[in-house]
């Protein structure tokens, strides 16, 4: 047995030397083709993929007839799924997707995509995507280079921004420093103050959004006078402070960087005091978002009952619903929702595609990203994503709904969700979109986000005084980042 | 003719290959280049041409200059030391139960599995698993807490420095103490049974003859263990990195790695900082190595081969002077 498990052992450690030997050749292999892509790419290869919606101006691209697999790298699941979408629509799609997911906890998912795109060959990825905490970084800042703009995947760009009426935001975001567009997110990120309809009731007696959005905001000042009244009947407001700074921080003027300094923008500075604030009157039940007290406040299991969240669309979709402790009305705090305008104006999140520039499948990477963002046809993605049609669980009549950065799809589009008490979503979040800007983010923001956050909960837990916490932040940034500070 | 006797050393060195490539291509160069990238301007994500800087050790001169990293090293000795101390003498206590003549305790076998378990799960996995343990406002350990009455309100461990450190401290002992215990088991194991017996025979009680034959023969496996576990401690990542994120509340869990990989990584690419830190940690790791091995050197042993030193001289001026006097 000794015997047979040393043999073994034996074997799978030459296999591995002899395996990596084997990547490091074809690495370079495909390195040498690569330099050799522009002679390949002109060679009339005849590859109909599919008869996807295709711009009839577009310059002509064609796919790489040797190529086989199209790697694509996310960090969720969710793009992932887009494509199996696509391939079962076109049952002619003769690639094999790799797939390669790594979720940005800990900032896992950079160094990855990186180190990925850096080292190009046969295993680079085709498509990837960017979440918009670091979309900078690679639509507009250290990493842009590696990017395929659009129209060199066979897109008509112009025509179809202004067909589909994307969103300026998204595009803004998505556009190098040369001018040209090479990423779009297929949702629209504008946030809205989700609450709890039987709270209201119970507090105001009326679970009208356009009585609440007048108690919650606008400003911080009101949003305070409602936490008072709220903590009076036992209720909080929000479950933690990190559900005021994503508004705070999507709604700010400036991002962290202004002229190649740290700055930090006064309407960010003040979520120091907003959040001692919270925590000095116990108007929330200081959870930190995406830990498991967070969630638990979504079905109203903490300390006290919570009356509600700041987010987009996507929250309520997919972390909200799944958290409620029910599927349908009547179970947990499922359908007991609504939503009305936040306190202050915001976006957050949202997912940005890319095309690698040195792609050998531009014809079908560009036929992907068109679809995905901006076909606006019923059969296209943007519109599924909206009416909830993209994928329909079992024993339901539709799927979750979400806000899409196109405005066409937007607007033949339902966002009735049972889980609001059916309430149409849109009415409140298309508007919301206009408050979105790509001004105030920086490739550095989930860094310095993460630090940032870090101090503040020092001074509200009374650990530091306010000057320090500042001076400690600036510091933290300096030496982790070399960033200049004042 | 005679026959040429079969040399076997050749597939000693076909053998070694694999190890020898692989050592070479995945562990030297990237040393040898670390190295040098510590004094270049090597930063930023798409550069990969550099030049060495006017001021070679300018990068060096920030690094030491550095606050955060202070006060990573200095987390990172205090983590250690922490973890260490409990680590060691737990992992002796139970050595000395396991291989004691007089208790034979039952199902050895599955203790040592048991014991040796925390080690086989990824750091990734216990990083969960006690972020959820010690959960803020609720989680099993503030519940724990609050119903024996220890604390009326929640404790935000991962938000109070000390907590933070003392729980990332007893991560690594609670990991690592099975493997300690193993590697002192197999040292014990080796020691000339003969020993004991004798010391029974004279009426040495367990716990004399643990100290004064256990311990004292396990001079080198304990030499072996404190290296490399001021080793492994020194470059502790996984669990700061992972547990409390990055570098927890106000660096109170930076340690010296995290550090370095925040250099690199974290959004500005410095990486030439990164690799000073790293040559940095390199030399403070050897020169703490070194000072291991010296303070823990085998005195008796030195001292028998002076004299054997002594003694071979002496013989050999005698012999001299013995020439010396024939040839008069």
């Amino acid at each position: 047995m000794k015997r047979i498990l040393s043999v073994l052992l034996v074997v799978m450690m030459l296999a591995t030397v002899a395996f990596t030997g084997c990547g490091k050749a074809t690495t370079t292999d495909q390195a040498a083709s690569t330099a050799a892509a522009p002679a390949e790419s002109s060679a009339p290869a005849a590859e109909a993929s599919s008869a996807a919606a295709e711009p009839a101006q577009a310059p002509a691209v064609t796919d790489d007839p040797s190529i086989k697999v199209l790697n694509l790298w996310s960090f969720t699941d969710e793009v992932p799924k887009m494509i199996d979408k696509y391939k079962a629509a076109h049952p002619d799609f003769p690639y094999e997707v790799k797939t390669t997911i790594i979720a940005t906890t800990d900032g896992a998912y950079q160094p990855a995509l990186d180190q990925a795109l850096a080292a190009g060959g046969a295993d680079a990825p085709d498509i990837y995507t960017a979440e918009a905490a670091f979309v900078l970084k690679y639509t507009q800042g250290d990493a842009y280079k590696y990017a395929a703009a659009y129209k060199d995947l066979g897109i008509d760009v112009d025509n179809a921004l202004k067909a589909a009426e994307i969103a300026p935001y998204v595009s803004d975001i998505g556009t190098n420093p040369d001018g040209n567009l090479i990423g779009l997110a297929y949702q629209a990120t504008g946030g809205a103050y989700i609450y709890r309809r039987s709270i209201a009731k119970a507090v105001w007696g009326t679970d009208d959004p356009a009585v609440i959005k007048d108690k919650v905001g606008p400003g911080w000042d009101k949003f305070f006078a409602a936490a008072a009244e709220l903590k009076a009947k036992g209720y909080g407001i929000v479950s933690g402070d990190g559900d005021i700074w994503h508004s705070i921080e999507n709604s700010s003027e400036k991002g962290w960087i202004v002229d190649g300094k740290l700055y930090l923008d006064p309407k960010r500075e003040e979520f120091l005091d907003l959040s001692k604030k919270l925590k000095d009157g116990g108007f929330h039940n200081d959870t930190q978002d995406w830990q498991d007290a967070w969630y638990a406040d979504m079905k109203g299991a903490g300390k006290q009952q919570i009356f509600g969240f700041f987010g987009p669309a996507w929250l309520i979709n997919y972390v909200m619903a799944g958290n409620s402790g029910g599927t349908k009305p009547g179970e947990g705090t499922y359908g007991d929702w609504a939503i009305c305008e936040p306190t202050v104006g915001f976006s957050w999140g949202g997912t940005w595609i890319l095309g690698n520039k040195d792609t050998k499948l531009k014809k079908t990477v560009g036929d992907i990203i068109n679809w995905i963002t901006l076909d606006t046809s019923d059969t296209g993605l943007s519109y599924m994503w909206a009416n909830g049609t993209f994928s329909i669980p079992e024993g339901k009549t539709v799927g979750t709904k979400d806000t899409v950065a196109s405005g066409t799809v937007m607007k033949k589009s339902d966002g009735k969700l049972d889980f609001l008490g059916n309430q149409n979503m849109f009415d409140v979040f298309v508007p919301a979109g206009a408050s979105a800007t790509g001004k105030n983010k920086t490739q550095y923001d989930e860094s310095i986000n993460t630090i940032w956050r870090d101090q503040v909960r020092q001074y509200t837990a009374g650990k530091k005084s306010r000057d320090q916490a500042i001076a400690d932040f600036k510091q933290q940034v300096a030496d982790n980042l070399g960033i200049a500070v004042d | 003719m005679r026959r040429k006797s079969v040399s076997y050393a050749k597939y000693g060195y076909i053998f070694s290959i694999p190890f020898v490539l692989a050592y070479l291509v995945f562990s030297l160069y990237p040393t040898i280049y670390t190295t040098i990238i510590g004094f270049t301007d090597l930063k930023g994500l798409t550069k990969t041409d550099w030049k060495f800087l006017s001021d070679p050790f300018q990068n060096f001169e920030q690094i030491l200059k550095n606050p955060s990293f202070i006060t990573s090293t200095k987390n990172t000795a205090i983590i250690w030391i922490i973890n260490f101390i409990p680590q060691i003498l737990l992992a002796l206590l139970l050595t000395a139960w396991f291989t004691s003549s007089r208790r034979h305790i039952k199902g050895q076998g599955a203790f040592k599995v048991i014991l040796y378990m925390p080690n086989i799960i990824t750091a990734a996995t216990v990083a969960i698993l006690f972020n959820a343990l010690f959960g803020y406002p609720t989680g099993p350990a503030n519940d724990i807490i609050q119903s024996l009455g220890l604390s009326k309100d929640p404790i935000y461990f991962l938000n109070e420095k000390w907590t933070a450190k003392l729980i990332v401290s007893f991560i690594q002992c609670w990991q690592w103490y099975g493997y300690t215990m193993l590697i002192l088991i197999s040292g014990v194991l080796g020691i000339n049974p003969e020993l004991f017996e004798a010391a029974e025979m004279d009426g040495a009680s367990g716990s004399k003859a643990f100290f004064k034959i256990t311990i004292p023969s396990l001079r080198p496996i304990m030499l072996y263990m404190l290296v490399t576990s001021l080793i492994g401690g020194l470059n502790m990542f996984d669990i700061p990195k992972l547990f409390v994120m990055n570098s927890g509340p106000d660096n109170a869990t930076l340690t010296a790695s995290v550090f370095i990989y925040n250099q690199a990584f974290s959004g500005s690419y410095m990486y030439n900082r990164a690799a000073a830190a790293s040559m940095i940690l390199f030399v403070v790791i050897a020169i703490l190595s070194g000072i291991l091995f010296y303070s823990m050197r085998d005195r008796s042993a030195a001292k028998l081969r002076k004299e054997e030193k002594r003694r071979i001289k002496a013989y050999n001026e005698s012999n001299k002077m013995a020439a010396r006097r024939a040839e008069i």
